[in-house]
């Protein structure tokens, strides 16, 4: 049961931190950043940069690049191979398709020429498809044959997806865990060593009102600048949540708790505002690369992905997931859901044994 | 009447240049405090003086030893003992983005208590840092409002943990001033002090502590007869000053 006291210094500890208001800016503003960035960047398929150098100057070749142009997946630039090579450097183009001087597709099969920077560019065999594919659409097109087959791509879970669905989770849990991280071990690290702790402990108040106090204020916080960010993406940006609000906010209430604690443990470990900075920085940083906020863990080096799995954050990022994009209820029990409740047990039991009162007030 | 009774407190720390060995912050002293006296513990930078205040306010953990305030074991009810204390701590931060206000209410609900903000920052002379905020506090000003948080719980007894330390001449006296009414007003006081003139005008009795102990306990009058040096040609002369280098010596501490 929250008692009085405790209510009134949760509410104390949530004045405090939305009078800061510089942090509160801070927080909210680099997910929302964040979001709009990849929203807009994210917007409309992206085409690939490509020149052509058409050295035949006939009417095969002119055919072939205005099919190449309709292509919507190239935007196309025409030009020399001194120009277009220097812009290739400049990484302006992505590839350049050389048509030598004898092309004529009439005549058997010519070759064309494709020149990359492969220090540029990050998926060359990707690009490589997509050019073969077009120009064999474009060799059809030219050739006035049928293609025998065409792939109609359809999502079996019929709805659309975009990055911004799939990252919304990711950075709702990233902020919960700075959030959390920040609220219970660095607060606890610095009013340990301004004597406000100890202070604070010269009165009657006992440990478990001041650490309720600390937990219910921070989950105050969190739902506030989460709502904010979730709002955000869900008013402006269109983002839809599958699952219930409720099954959402029980998840992120639940998963506060988890960094809470962790928090509370950092807290105890390092003894100064110098320490506790390296320590959670090593915690939080390889998080933010392998617990799939940006993109999927399958996407890592399959040595990494079974430890990656089990990370804290990861365990949260899948969680969020599952109930925003795939609609599951907080009560379902699957393998996320899971590894929550298991974090949630450790975690509570290692702030438990390792937060040393004394210590703290001390 | 004792309103506080010691007997052979002790509390060990590991050694810092080795963490194996320990040393006695507070080597087994005994003293007694009566209601309504100024007591003041003095004595050079490292002698126990801060140890042995927070054992009796329930902050450090007994070794051994007891500690009776106010007819409470203060090992063994180290919650109801600081009911009915007040404490000035030598460092004295609060909350930045509260204002004071704000700071003496939520210091008030820690004990449960409903407090009047302006009737108790009148009595240390704030009366118009209502909502102010700590930071923009003098020195002097912080100490006296210290003091008013030390006072949500009207305690029988105030620990004060060097008061008066790097406040200038006049924010010194104004504080001594405050701390002899509050005296008046039936108010135990515990105070440790480097500063010997503050210990000889505000203190009934004092003890003097090193390496732990209590080397003198008296009052001021009667430890100038004891241990002051006698001139040869003058009348009986000195002040604890003389009293205090005498029995602790002159060497630096720290």
């Amino acid at each position: 049961m929250i008692t009085s006291l405790q209510l009134h210094l949760s509410k104390v500890f949530l004045k405090i931190f939305l009078r800061d208001i510089q942090s509160m800016i801070f927080n909210i503003f680099f997910p929302l950043a964040f979001i709009a960035a990849f929203m807009f960047s994210g917007s409309g398929s992206e085409s690939i940069n490509i020149g052509v150098i058409d050295n035949a100057s006939n009417i095969s070749s002119k055919n072939f690049t205005d099919l190449i142009k309709d292509d919507p997946l190239f935007e196309v630039t025409e030009g020399t191979e001194i120009n277009l090579k220097e812009q290739l450097l400049s990484g302006e183009q992505v590839a350049i398709i050389v048509v030598p001087k004898s092309f004529d597709y009439t005549e058997g099969t010519s070759e064309l020429k494709l020149l990359l920077d492969a220090s540029q560019v990050r998926q060359i065999n990707q690009i490589r498809t997509a050019i073969e594919n077009s120009l064999l659409s474009v060799e059809r097109k030219l050739s006035n044959t049928q293609p025998m087959f065409s792939l109609k791509v359809e999502d079996f879970k019929a709805r659309p997806q975009r990055y911004v669905d799939f990252l919304l989770p990711g950075l709702l849990a990233f902020m919960l865990m700075n959030l959390s991280l920040g609220g219970s071990g660095f607060n606890i690290v610095e009013y340990r060593r301004r004597g406000i702790l100890k202070r604070l402990f010269v009165t009657p108040i006992e440990p478990k009102d001041f650490i309720t106090s600390i937990v219910l204020a921070r989950m105050m916080i969190v739902v506030i600048q989460l709502s904010a960010v979730l709002g955000f993406a869900i008013l402006l940006l269109g983002v839809r949540i599958e699952g219930s609000l409720f099954s959402l906010y029980g998840m992120i209430m639940m998963s506060t708790f988890i960094f809470l604690c962790l928090g509370f443990c950092f807290g105890s470990l390092a003894k100064t505002q110098e320490a506790i900075r390296p320590l959670v920085t090593s915690f939080t940083f390889p998080q933010l690369i392998l617990s799939g906020v940006f993109f999927p863990i399958s996407s890592l080096p399959d040595i990494i992905q079974p430890i990656a799995q089990f990370l804290p954050l990861s365990v949260v990022v899948n969680g969020l997931r599952s109930i925003a994009l795939d609609g599951i209820s907080l009560f379902t029990l699957d393998s996320s859901m899971f590894g929550v409740i298991i974090w949630a047990v450790l975690s509570f039991f290692l702030a438990t044994k390792y937060f040393v009162w004394k210590e703290v007030a001390g | 009447m004792n309103i506080i009774e010691v007997k052979d407190l002790q509390k060990s720390y590991p050694r810092p240049e080795n963490k194996k060995e320990t040393f006695n912050a507070v080597d087994g002293i005994s003293f007694n405090i009566q209601a309504k006296e100024i007591y003041g513990i003095l004595g050079p930078n490292g002698a126990g003086k801060t140890t042995t205040l927070e054992m009796l306010e329930g902050l450090k953990d007994i070794n051994s030893g007891t500690a009776m305030i106010n007819g409470i074991d203060v090992k063994k009810h180290p919650y109801r003992v600081k009911k009915i204390i007040g404490v000035q701590l030598q460092a004295n931060e609060y909350f930045d983005k509260l204002d004071l206000s704000e700071l003496l209410i939520l210091f008030g609900k820690l004990y449960s208590e409903e407090i009047d903000c302006m009737d108790l920052l009148e009595k240390v002379g704030l009366s118009d840092k209502l909502k102010a905020k700590p930071k923009q506090l003098s020195g002097g000003q912080k100490q006296r409002f210290s003091i008013a948080c030390a006072l949500v719980n009207n305690p029988k007894i105030l620990f004060l943990d060097e008061p008066t330390t790097g406040l200038d001449p006049q924010a010194k006296r104004n504080l001594w001033k405050l701390v002899k009414e509050l005296n008046h007003l039936g108010m135990t006081i515990v105070l440790t002090t480097h500063n010997m003139e503050e210990a000889e005008y505000l203190c009934d009795r004092i003890a003097i502590m090193d390496g732990g102990k209590i080397i003198a306990e008296d009052t001021p009058q009667e430890l100038i007869n004891k241990y002051a040096p006698e001139p040869s040609d003058l009348p009986l002369q000195g002040n604890i000053e003389d009293v205090f280098l005498t029995l602790t010596g002159h060497n630096l501490r720290d």
